[in-house]
């Protein structure tokens, strides 16, 4: 039924034949036992504990800074006159960057028919769901009055007597994030209802069928069902593709509407867009390289999906660069002095250091994935990820924190100084984003079965 | 034929829904389909683990109006999402805006010169609202066309049938179609290469609601009256208890307010014994660059003068400073003979070097702070005096005129030397209130020194009109106690 | 169940077959027609005629990029459904080399130091004259030779700016996109004899690096040729706005071609529906990229409000008649053809979608002309639309296609109109849209 391929290196390049996205020999059965065995597994791995603890114990701190933040105010960062938005922002922009990998890879690589997705999309949009609810907290505590935070859309309430701006590209980043995050959970979820029916299937415990049976609404893997199920899984990915796009293109609004230099820059747009699926790709590397060997799924996850999206990071890390390169060009073409300022003050002023992390850990450090070897070698293209995603915090620190410090009044001009609370919560955020990825790991489909087997190739075939 | 299978003798409380066959891979099942297609089956449905490729033509599947459905709710939702923003932010048709209306009146205002509907600013939210519908419309349109959620199917009751989300492959002809045939059908679907036929039936006893289900829901029910019910009672009624507060909000702080009590101890005795939450400074203790030593820098008298007689507050002396410098200056200025003149310096002090700049700086500050009484030529005309004057002649108030500062009293350097022009600026003068508070020391003596200067230029002290003087004479006479060296009327 | 076929060429007729034999001549004479009715129509006014031809320059040159990059990317994403439409654009492609010739009367006009199209190539463009003193400063720094009797930003930019500088940029972007372009094109051919499949790696290792090329030529390119007609002018989206429309149009052209050749009995077999099909997906996706960009810049610019930046769009939007053209090219670029070519019916529909690609070629020529006409005049605003003007604008177009289809016809000669032994031919051929 499927070929029989010992080797599991299949990143060779034969241009007659394409490689097979699943090695190992595996059949409809093997794909669905090898994806069910993580969850069937009476009890799961050390590490999973271990990885689980640990970020627990951080999404505590997190609750922590939290609590502490609304009791106290918003005065326990850092952020103050002139750079009023200071690691919050910086972090909302980094997490929600990261949530673009997801959609993407299903959104877009299954309008494009790149069959290599399968395996990989389950993992990214999950990973998508996740980095988003850690974006979405960050802006959700900045309004400082949490409990008014209904106060962000336009709900008719006679004792406020007023209603949102809506010409204000803060108010269209509420909608443009909450709408993203709804469809990213229906496009994800409406993956996951023929796999969990897989679930509900072969599920041994009481609870597990009832959770499992109503998760899976009653899917029974009808034509019919399967007809209306992949068009309108087309239509949510015809309509999320344009929406990832225009999520991180208002997030870029939020900056480039405004007339401080080294935000008002009109690639914003496609830079920032560029750079979230930059971001996002070496998050899901960095996530699916442990994950597949955890769990043994190479077979799956195969070599080759960690080289494509090895490309696809170097190829979106040079457009990233492309937009440095063109802001700088333009900064001195313009011949306006305040933008010329603020892109030499960028590279050599007092956030150097900050500029030339950016620089070197988003443009030069993943020009290695030229060399074969490092595309192709799991542990490596990891390194060269967590640099990517280190970079890609920087870009954010870069752009918020050295044009709010040296913004058109020398006087208050200031140097950004961050608060241990700050970085308990950036560090607390990973926690979060770590705990719901490991309990997604142990008790939904990791990997998208339903779809893999639509890829396996078939005797004709070949 | 149909209506023979619908009930089946044999099984009692069971229905016949079809007969299900199953198949080892998908491109049988294909073959299969077509074959049934062919036959002309029309009831049929195949189930497999995921989607077959070719399956929808084998089946005779239509293609599904699903895209239709979320075209129409895509359209709908560019004016949905447009006019919330038309009509929230203010949008106007024909000189009608949203913000006159009586209920959720649209909020109007102005953000960067943009006018209220600003269709550029609109299309984001616009954008945002439908793609959201469209989602929404494609997800639950899906759920509706299957029917899903379905979680009761006679399906599930079959063990076999758990493989159909595995790796196995079903084709299900339906007892409903109309050349279904129990035996005929059985060999067909044998014939078409299924592995193995099964029957699949309908428990009738599964279709009802179980006994608890209903127990649940209703107890579900009467809980879910409850909050709306208490919030009606509590709506209808009047309580003097102070609201709950969940949050703090910063409504609480730890620190003590001006102009109130002491906080409290434990035991209900007050923090302070003044009862006051206001603490005065420590004796002798000075504010941070208020040490003001030097007397002629900052009293404008003589370091080595000695008051001869002990001075105390003479009557008349309106003081209304509580300035640190006031008890060094507590001289009685209604009585200027009895005033020790000579205390007084009569050169500047060693700090202040008379310069342009400094002039220039005095002028500045004496427009800013002199003139609204003594004028900008100093001769006591300012807006200030004319105002009251004019008030005083209507007998609605009294006022004490100005004093010129070209009158030969004040310029004359024996009587009003340096140190004295800069104590009446800081401490008052008479009517004139001190103004030690509002104008730093520095700029006390540029303000001496423009003074100095502007008499100087010789300007003449105004002549009071008739009218004016007659005006004068009544307010002075008013209060005489009150009429101290400035407050002749000047002949 | 579907029967699969075999990876052999079968159409009758895979070569022009001799039609290039005549098209040519037609197609020379037509092109030399149109170009002198426009030269006729503008009465030898040098300016107005050159920014037609400009016009039409950029428009069949930027259909030429769009076609090198649709072959770039095909090899870098290895992809296997285009390879029978691939050849088609990668003579289209080849195209952009000679092209530079016909861009030889505008770079003449900067060589020999006249502002006609690039008013930077004169000293005092910065200044913008409103009164006598304005009026005289202009012309005295015109006047002088000196780069330092220049205002500041004009000598700023100089360093960019310069005859010298231009003409040499010019001259890398058309060698690099030819040498791009010619190797792909002769590796192509020379599979179709070997059948070696070792050369569509070696294609695919050189697509990477083309990659980069291509992004920076088209980077300063458009600068160089759009972006400096006004000099003061900045964004930095340029670029991408530039690259959405020639992507767009090289597809609407590949499809087109396809159309014809097919008409005409030519590879019948080997291109399908199916192409068309996936053709038709990617425009619309472009033609929604386009609107994002177009959207982006331009509200950017509206919201900021900058003067530095706005004045470009005031010379589009505050003028009798380009506030009707702007409309135009927002309906006519975006909503219609993305209502045209919505919905799987649509797509599949040969009429349909021959008119979509014309009508989406006819804005992107819009588009250009939106984008270099304005800036003929700036400072007096004269410059109005509609009249016998269009006459010119079309004889100019019409010409210049002309050319552009003879060029194609040579390049295409006796060759292969479709790869005949690409490793991926069997894929292209079953190649199926679900």
């Amino acid at each position: 039924m499927a070929t029989v391929n010992p080797v599991l290196d299949n990143t060779y390049d034969d241009a007659a034949k394409r490689t097979p996205l699943v090695l190992g020999g595996l059949d409809y059965a093997g794909v669905t036992d090898d994806v069910c065995k993580i969850w069937e597994e009476e009890k799961p791995q050390k590490i999973w504990f271990l990885v689980l603890g640990v970020a627990f114990s951080l999404l505590l701190v997190l609750g922590a800074c939290v609590g502490h933040l609304l009791m106290k105010g918003t005065g326990v960062w850092g952020n103050n006159n002139p750079a009023y938005w200071g690691w919050p922002i910086v972090n909302f922009v980094f997490w929600v960057g990261i949530g673009h990998a997801g959609t993407l890879i299903s959104a877009i690589l299954f309008l494009f028919r790149q069959n290599w997705r399968t395996s990989i999309n389950r993992a990214a949009e999950a990973m998508t769901i996740f980095a988003v609810i850690c974006a979405g907290l960050f802006p959700g505590i900045h309004i400082g009055r949490v409990w008014a935070f209904y106060w962000l859309f336009p709900v008719p309430t006679e004792h406020l007597a007023m209603w949102p701006n809506f010409r204000s590209p803060l108010l269209w980043d509420v909608f443009a994030v909450s709408t993203y995050a709804t469809v990213s959970v229906l496009f994800w979820y409406m993956g996951m209802v023929p796999d969990i029916a897989t679930f509900r299937d072969r599920c041994k415990t009481r609870i597990g069928k009832l959770v499992y049976g109503l998760l899976s609404l009653g899917w029974t893997g009808s034509a019919r069902a399967w007809h209306r199920y992949e068009i309108a899984y087309t239509i949510l990915a015809a309509l999320a593709t344009p929406l990832v796009l225009s999520v991180h293109t208002i997030v870029s609004f939020d900056f480039a509407v405004s007339q401080v230099p080294g935000w008002h820059t009109t690639i914003f747009p496609p830079y920032f867009v560029a750079g979230a699926i930059f971001s996002g790709f070496a998050m899901v590397v960095t996530l699916l390289v442990p994950v597949r060997k955890m769990y043994g799924l190479e077979n799956l996850i195969t070599l080759r999906h960690l080289e494509n999206m090895c490309k696809i990071i170097m190829a979106t890390g040079m457009m990233v660069g492309t937009a440095y390169g063109i802001e700088f060009f333009i900064a001195w073409y313009s011949g306006v002095q305040y933008e010329s300022y603020a892109f030499y003050n960028r590279a050599f002023g007092n956030y150097w250091w900050a500029y030339w992390i950016m620089v070197s850990c988003n443009v030069l450090i993943p020009q290695v994935f030229w060399i074969k070897w490092c595309r192709t070698t799991p542990w490596f293209m990891v390194i060269i990820c967590i640099f990517v995603n280190i970079g890609m915090w920087f870009e954010r620190f870069v752009i918020t924190v050295t044009s709010l410090c040296r913004d058109f009044v020398p006087s208050s001009w200031a140097y950004f100084h961050p608060t241990w609370i700050d970085l308990l919560m950036l560090i607390g955020s990973f926690g979060l984003f770590t705990t719901l990825f490991a309990l997604f790991c142990r008790y939904l489909p990791v990997i998208a079965m339903a779809e893999v087997k639509g890829v396996i190739p078939r005797d004709h075939d070949h | 034929m149909a209506e023979e299978n619908t009930t089946d003798p044999t099984q009692g409380n069971s229905k016949l829904v079809g007969l299900l066959a199953q198949f080892d891979d998908p491109d049988s099942l294909v073959h299969a389909c077509d074959q049934a297609r062919q036959a002309g089956y029309t009831k049929t449905d195949a189930y497999s683990p995921f989607p077959v490729h070719g399956i929808d033509p084998a089946l005779g599947i239509k293609r599904t109006v699903l895209p239709f459905i979320v075209l129409g709710i895509a359209l709908g939702a560019v004016f949905i999402g447009l006019g919330m923003q038309w009509y929230t932010n203010g949008g106007s048709i024909g000189g009608v805006s949203t913000d006159e209306s009586p209920l959720f009146p649209g909020y109007r205002f102005k953000i960067s010169g943009k006018p209220y509907f600003s269709l550029p600013a609109n299309i984001p939210v616009t954008f945002e609202v439908i793609v959201l519908s469209s989602a929404f419309a494609s997800f639950f349109g899906m759920w509706f066309l299957n029917k899903l959620p379905m979680l009761a199917n006679p399906l599930h009751r079959i063990s076999r049938f758990k493989r159909a989300t595995n790796d196995k492959f079903f084709l299900m002809i339906k007892n409903a179609d109309a050349k279904f045939d129990r035996g005929s059908t059985e060999a067909q679907l044998n014939e078409w290469g299924a592995v193995a036929v099964e029957e699949c039936r309908q428990d009738l006893t599964d279709i009802r609601l179980p006994g608890w289900l209903r127990l649940v829901a209703l107890i579900g029910a009467i809980l879910l009256m409850l909050p709306p019910v208490a919030i009606f009672r509590a709506m209808g009624m009047t309580n003097r208890a102070p609201r709950l507060h969940f949050m703090p909000d910063m409504d609480w702080q730890d620190k003590s307010k001006t102009q109130t009590v002491s906080p409290r101890l434990v035991n209900d005795e007050f923090l302070f014994a003044d009862e006051r939450a206001m603490r005065a400074p420590v004796d002798g203790s000075v504010a941070r660059g208020q040490l003001d030593a030097d007397p002629e820098m900052y009293r404008g008298i003589k370091r080595d003068y000695t008051p001869a007689v002990s001075v105390t507050t003479a009557t008349g002396s309106v003081r209304t400073s509580l300035g640190p410098n006031q008890n060094q200056q507590d001289v009685p200025a209604a009585a200027p003979p009895a005033e020790d003149v000579s205390m007084f310096i009569t050169t500047f002090p060693d700090e202040i070097e008379v310069t342009e700049e400094l002039l220039a700086r005095g002028q500045q500050r004496f427009n800013i702070y002199c003139t609204a009484c003594h004028g900008f030529s100093g001769n006591g005309n300012g807006l200030v005096n004319q105002r009251a004057l004019a008030l005083a002649a209507t007998g609605k108030a009294t006022w004490t005129t100005a004093k010129s500062l070209h009158d030969p009293m004040v310029k004359d350097p024996e009587k009003n030397p340096i140190g004295r022009i800069f104590d009446t600026i800081t401490n008052g003068r008479a009517t004139m209130g001190p103004y030690g508070d509002q104008i730093p020391t520095a700029d006390r003596w540029a303000i001496v020194a423009y003074v100095k200067a502007l008499q100087e230029t010789g300007i003449e002290p105004p002549v009071v009109v008739a009218e004016e003087g007659g005006a004068v004479a009544e307010g002075t006479t008013t209060e005489p106690s009150k009429t101290g060296d400035g407050t002749k009327p000047r002949p | 169940m579907h029967e699969t076929r075999p990876a052999k060429i079968t159409s009758p007729i895979t070569t022009l077959n001799g039609g290039h034999i005549r098209t040519i001549p037609v197609a020379l004479i037509v092109g030399a027609a149109g170009i002198g009715a426009a030269l006729l129509l503008s009465g030898f006014s040098s300016k107005r005629f050159l920014f037609a031809y400009l016009t039409s320059f950029c428009f069949v040159l930027s259909i030429s990029l769009g076609c090198l990059f649709f072959v770039t990317i095909m090899h870098l994403t290895r992809a296997g459904w285009s390879v029978t439409i691939r050849r088609i654009a990668e003579y289209w492609a080849m195209c952009s080399f000679p092209l530079f010739i016909l861009f030889l009367p505008v770079l003449a006009t900067v060589l020999v130091g006249s502002d006609t199209i690039y008013s930077w190539n004169v000293g005092g463009w910065s200044i913008h004259p409103h009164d006598a003193e304005t009026t005289a400063a202009k012309a005295a720094a015109a006047a002088s030779t000196s780069i330092s009797d220049r205002p500041p930003l004009e000598q700023l930019k100089y360093a960019f700016l310069n005859k010298w500088f231009f003409t040499a940029r010019i001259v890398a972007y058309f060698l690099m996109w030819g040498g791009m372009a010619w190797f792909f094109l002769k590796n192509s051919l020379k599979q179709d004899e070997s059948g070696d499949k070792s050369l569509t790696a070696r294609m695919q290792a050189f697509s990477a690096p083309f990659m980069i090329l291509f992004a920076v030529t088209i980077v300063f390119s458009s600068f160089d040729l759009e972006m400096s007609l006004s000099a003061l002018w900045f964004s930095t989206m340029f670029p991408v706005y530039f690259f959405a429309g020639a992507f767009l149009s090289g597809l609407c052209v590949i499809m087109l071609t396809g159309f014809w050749l097919q008409r005409t009995g030519r590879v019948t077999d080997e291109i399908t529906i199916e192409h068309y099909h996936d053709l038709g997906k990617l425009m619309q996706g472009f033609i929604i990229f386009w609107g994002y960009i177009a959207f982006s810049q331009f509200m950017l610019i509206w919201y900021a409000n900058i003067p530095e930046e706005t004045f470009w769009y005031n010379l589009r939007i505050n003028q009798p008649g380009w506030m009707t053209l702007s409309l135009i090219l927002l309906v006519g670029h975006l909503f219609i053809p993305f209502f045209l070519l919505m919905g799987r019916g649509l797509r599949r529909n040969r009429q349909l979608l021959t008119l979509s690609a014309v009508f989406i070629l006819v804005m992107h020529w819009v588009d250009h002309y939106w984008v270099i006409m304005p800036q003929m005049s700036p400072e007096t605003n004269k410059y109005t639309l509609g009249g016998s003007g269009f006459l010119i604008d079309a004889a100019c177009l019409v010409g210049v296609i002309a050319l552009f289809i003879a060029l194609f016809c040579l390049i295409a000669r006796n060759r292969s109109l479709v790869p005949l032994k690409d490793p991926r031919l069997g894929e292209a051929l079953n190649h199926e849209v679900h």
